[in-house]
């Protein structure tokens, strides 16, 4: 059901990180870290479909650091419906997500988790329970009309990314030319079948 | 050009691109205000304006390239541009640069001194105070709940239900519950009636509740409320749990999360220090390079502006050093530079003028010159100038036509360097030579000498050049070739003797004549014999010698009269024939001929023509008296020009001698014992009437020569 990961990275970023990698030291990867979409699946329900995916998070030191230290990190889950086109860019269906903010809070000593979109809050005395919250998306309401495959080729699409716009300003930067803060996944596709 | 009418001025193109960079670079500025609407626009403001620097350092790279390349051409007012520019970016860069060290010292210092251990223990210190205070407050009501499941111990879930409110009024809790272990709710109470379904402890709660058998915790209820959650165990038959929710009072929560603020802040702050001193280099740096490349292009441009002036002033003036005058150079401002490009095009104008002028007189004074030079050339008279070393400057035509030298060997030299090419030249070279050396002023002489054509006569005329100083700068000799004229005026003198001659001497020759016959006719028969026979004697003799005088008179007479020619063609070859057909049959003699092939013909009288080949030949023969030889050549010359019949006759006789060459041809002068002396001068009379030449060929060694030269028929 998986299919192969594909990434585009935006012209703003690869520009940035020419112009600003020879400022600063080339850093370590060594740490295992980022973002990596792990089980992914979409169920048709009635007649809706409704993708469910296990998302695993590790953040880098430089990311956990700057957490403990009281910087929000803002997630962003994006969930596309692509139609293939032979001679054509294929045509994006559905383009929705899920935006969590992270939040360390040293008064209670708990991180808080706060879905964007719902303005639901969620507190959690340890950031493992914080991140298992945004890792599991479950039976995400996708589309209600069901798509005819058989005709058409479609193909649902994952991917992770850390908003480093929204980071504090003198951080951005840093964000952008320090592949500690390269945390985003890559997109996950797979075919849509009935 | 319709570009450059559609372009718009520098100076405007200037300001907007000044204008734009100071956009971007305040845009950036207020984009670093974290509360600032373009704070999400930071990054792209960042890549922009480093986009900005990179277009920039292009441009100025471009520019530097562009001058280096001029430099090493060395092209007009490159120099000027570079030390103009390396002068402004000197300026430009020490100031900046200072700026730029002290403003990264004070950014790093000030960003720095924000943070203290002091500071970091107070702000730690602060937010343990406001834990330590919830802390006391969540044991507080922890011990007042905990006091209030006394009351339910025993009581049902009936009675309970009814308690609840009381109790919850008598805590002061906003919601009061009491469930099973299994998560039911036998009893609640809410401050706020319309919570229908009271809020339950979620997995986390129930894990540490089973474990610690009470659960104590601060709920963020909402972002901004704050709520203490409190579960105790209320032991009855079957354990129950009851939880009570207690608001913390407004005014703690606000101290709570205003410490925490700070703190979080703080924090943050320590945290980003790093990034923080980075990013505001980055953004001084950026605008310290944008403003500093772009003043270096616009002083690029600027200096560029300044120096076309100066630049068309150098190549104009290379110009008009190389000559080319006709330099109009655009006045582009009225400034000093525009003054001086003003002056500089009227200095052309008035160069260009001056320079027309000059041309013209040149142009006048050669015409002057050409004009001068053709009389000089169109003169009979040869005129030669000298410098003041004697050597020869100028010649006419007349000159080579006088001296037969050939212009090429004549100027630049002295008269004595001729003289070793020209012997025969010496006497009158060197006659003129010593005139010059001496005369102080105008001077005449005339001087003789026998050229190739014969005897000439020279009539010579100095005058020697002074410059305005004073000194001699040289000398002009005019001289005639006056030969001609002196031997017309022998003739005509003679022609005139020959006349009186024949009028004086003639007229009383006949009655002496007659008045001897008379004698001897009256007196012979009366005379005795021997007296008879010398009268008879005497008488003969008298009439003998007057015979003799007559024809001497008749002989003049006909040298002087004037000349009764018939012209007609007359081929020479056939002429000459004939009259040595008379003298054929003389033994001892040869006669040698010798005609050019093709046509000898000339214009003439046959009579005079045959007369002088009479004369000559009978010289001829009367020089070498019996036996010898007599060549006779006819050839077609060419002399100035012209085509000449030459006719060459030469004995092998004694000869003549040298002093008698000059005055062979003149009257009454004969090297024979008999003779009158006008043999040659008829001849040379004949020749010269017939516009020819007659000359003794000097240089024959053996016999005598004559050559006659006689102007061709052209057919």
């Amino acid at each position: 059901m998986r299919a192969s990961a594909s990434s585009k990275s935006s012209l703003c970023y690869s520009l940035l990180y020419c112009l600003f990698a020879w400022l600063l030291p080339v850093l370590s990867y060594a740490d295992a870290f980022g973002v990596e979409v792990k089980n992914a699946e979409m169920t048709l329900q009635g007649n809706s479909y409704v993708v469910s995916a296990d998302i695993d998070y590790q953040l880098s030191a430089r990311a956990m650091e700057a957490l403990q230290n009281g910087v929000p990190l803002y997630w962003d889950t994006h969930i596309k419906v692509q139609q293939h086109r032979d001679y054509f860019w294929d045509k994006t269906l559905i383009n929705t997500g899920i935006r969590y903010r992270i939040q360390y809070h040293a008064l209670l000593n708990m991180y808080r988790v706060r879905n964007e979109g719902s303005g639901e809050l969620y507190n959690f005395s340890t950031l493992s329970s914080a991140l298992d919250l945004m890792s599991t998306i479950h039976n995400f309401h996708l589309m209600d009309k069901p798509v005819d495959t058989s005709k058409e080729r479609y193909a649902v699409g994952i991917k992770v990314t850390l908003d480093r716009d929204a980071l504090p300003l003198p951080l951005r930067p840093v964000a952008y030319t320090n592949p500690q803060w390269y945390l985003s996944s890559d997109w996950t596709l797979w075919p849509l079948t009935k | 050009m319709a570009f450059d009418k559609i372009k718009p001025p520098i100076s405007l193109s200037i300001l907007v691109l000044f204008g734009l960079i100071l956009l971007l670079l305040q845009l950036m500025s207020s984009a670093t205000q974290e509360s600032s609407e373009l704070s999400a626009m930071y990054s792209w403001l960042l890549l922009v304006n480093a986009l900005g620097s990179v277009v920039l350092l292009g441009l100025v790279g471009v520019n530097i390239y562009s001058l280096a390349r001029q430099l090493k051409k060395r092209e007009a007012g490159s120099r000027l541009t570079t030390r103009m520019v390396s002068l402004f970016v000197v300026l430009a860069l020490a100031p900046a640069a200072i700026v730029f060290y002290f403003s990264m010292q004070f950014l790093h210092q000030g960003i720095d001194s924000w943070f203290n251990v002091e500071i970091d223990r107070a702000m730690e210190d602060a937010l343990e105070l406001s834990q330590a205070s919830l802390d006391q407050r969540m044991r507080w009501h922890l011990r007042q709940t905990q006091q209030l499941t006394s009351k339910l111990v025993e009581s049902s879930e009936t009675q309970a239900t009814l308690e609840m409110e009381n109790l919850r009024e008598l805590s002061g809790a906003s919601e009061m519950t009491l469930f099973s272990r299994q998560g039911r709710i036998i009893a609640s109470s809410s401050i706020n009636p319309g919570d229908i379904l009271p809020s339950l402890p979620d997995e986390h709660t129930w894990l540490q509740l089973r474990q610690n058998s009470e659960y104590v915790a601060l709920t963020p209820v909402r972002d901004d409320e704050l709520m203490i959650r409190v579960i105790v165990t209320v032991k009855a038959k079957e354990p129950q749990y009851l939880q009570a929710l207690y608001p913390v009072p407004v005014r703690i929560a606000d101290l709570a999360d205003s410490v925490e603020f700070a703190f979080v802040r703080y924090q943050e702050m320590h945290f980003l220090r790093h990034s923080l001193k980075l990013s505001f280099s980055l953004a001084l740096s950026l605008v310290l390079l944008m403003s500093l490349l772009a003043a270096i292009w616009v002083a690029f441009i600027s200096i560029r502006n300044i120096v076309a002036p100066v630049k068309a002033l150098v190549k104009g003036t290379q110009a008009v050093a190389s000559g080319h005058y006709d330099q109009e150079l655009p006045v582009m401002a009225q400034d000093d530079l525009g003054f001086l490009v003003e002056s500089f095009n009227e200095m052309t104008h008035r160069i260009a003028r001056a320079s027309d002028e000059t041309r013209m007189a040149g142009i006048e004074v050669e015409n002057q010159r050409a004009y001068l030079e053709t009389i000089l050339a169109n003169l009979t008279a040869g005129v030669i100038s000298f410098d003041a070393e004697h050597k020869i400057r100028t010649a006419n035509q007349a000159a080579y036509r006088i001296f037969h030298i050939h212009v090429n060997q004549f100027v630049g030299r002295t008269l004595l360097e001729l003289v070793e090419n020209y012997a025969e030249l010496a006497e009158p070279l060197k006659s003129i030579q010593r005139l010059l050396e001496q005369a102080d002023d105008i001077w005449q002489q005339r001087i003789a000498f026998l050229g190739p054509n014969g005897r000439q006569e020279l009539l010579c005329r100095g005058t020697p050049l002074f410059s305005q100083e004073g000194f001699r700068v040289g000398a002009v000799v005019v001289f005639d070739d006056v030969t001609d004229l002196i031997q017309a005026q022998k003739n005509a003198a003679w022609g005139e003797v020959a006349r009186r001659l024949a009028h004086e001497i003639k007229n009383p020759l006949t009655p002496i004549q007659l008045s001897a016959e008379r004698l001897q006719h009256k007196l012979a028969d009366k005379l005795a014999a021997g007296d008879a026979d010398m009268l008879q004697r005497s008488t003969t003799t008298i009439v003998q010698q007057v015979e003799a005088m007559k024809e001497m008179v008749d002989d003049f007479s006909e040298y002087a009269k004037p000349s009764k020619k018939q012209t007609v063609d007359i081929d020479l070859p056939h002429l000459v024939q004939g009259v040595l057909a008379l003298y054929a049959l003389r033994s001892g003699v040869k006669f040698k001929a010798d005609y050019d092939t093709g046509l000898l013909m000339i214009k003439g009288d046959p009579v005079s023509i045959r007369q002088v080949l009479h004369n000559l030949i009978k010289n001829a023969l009367e020089a070498i008296n019996t036996k010898g030889l007599i060549e006779i050549s006819l050839r077609r010359v060419q002399k100035n020009n012209t085509d000449f019949i030459e006719i060459a006759l030469y004995d092998d006789g004694p000869g003549i001698k040298d002093e008698q060459i000059e005055q062979i041809f003149e009257p009454y002068v004969t090297t024979k014992a008999k003779g009158t002396g006008l043999g040659l001068a008829i001849v040379k009379k004949i020749i010269e009437e017939h516009g020819g030449a007659i000359w003794v060929d000097t240089s024959r060694k053996v016999g005598a020569g004559f050559i006659i030269q006689l102007p061709a028929c052209n057919f």
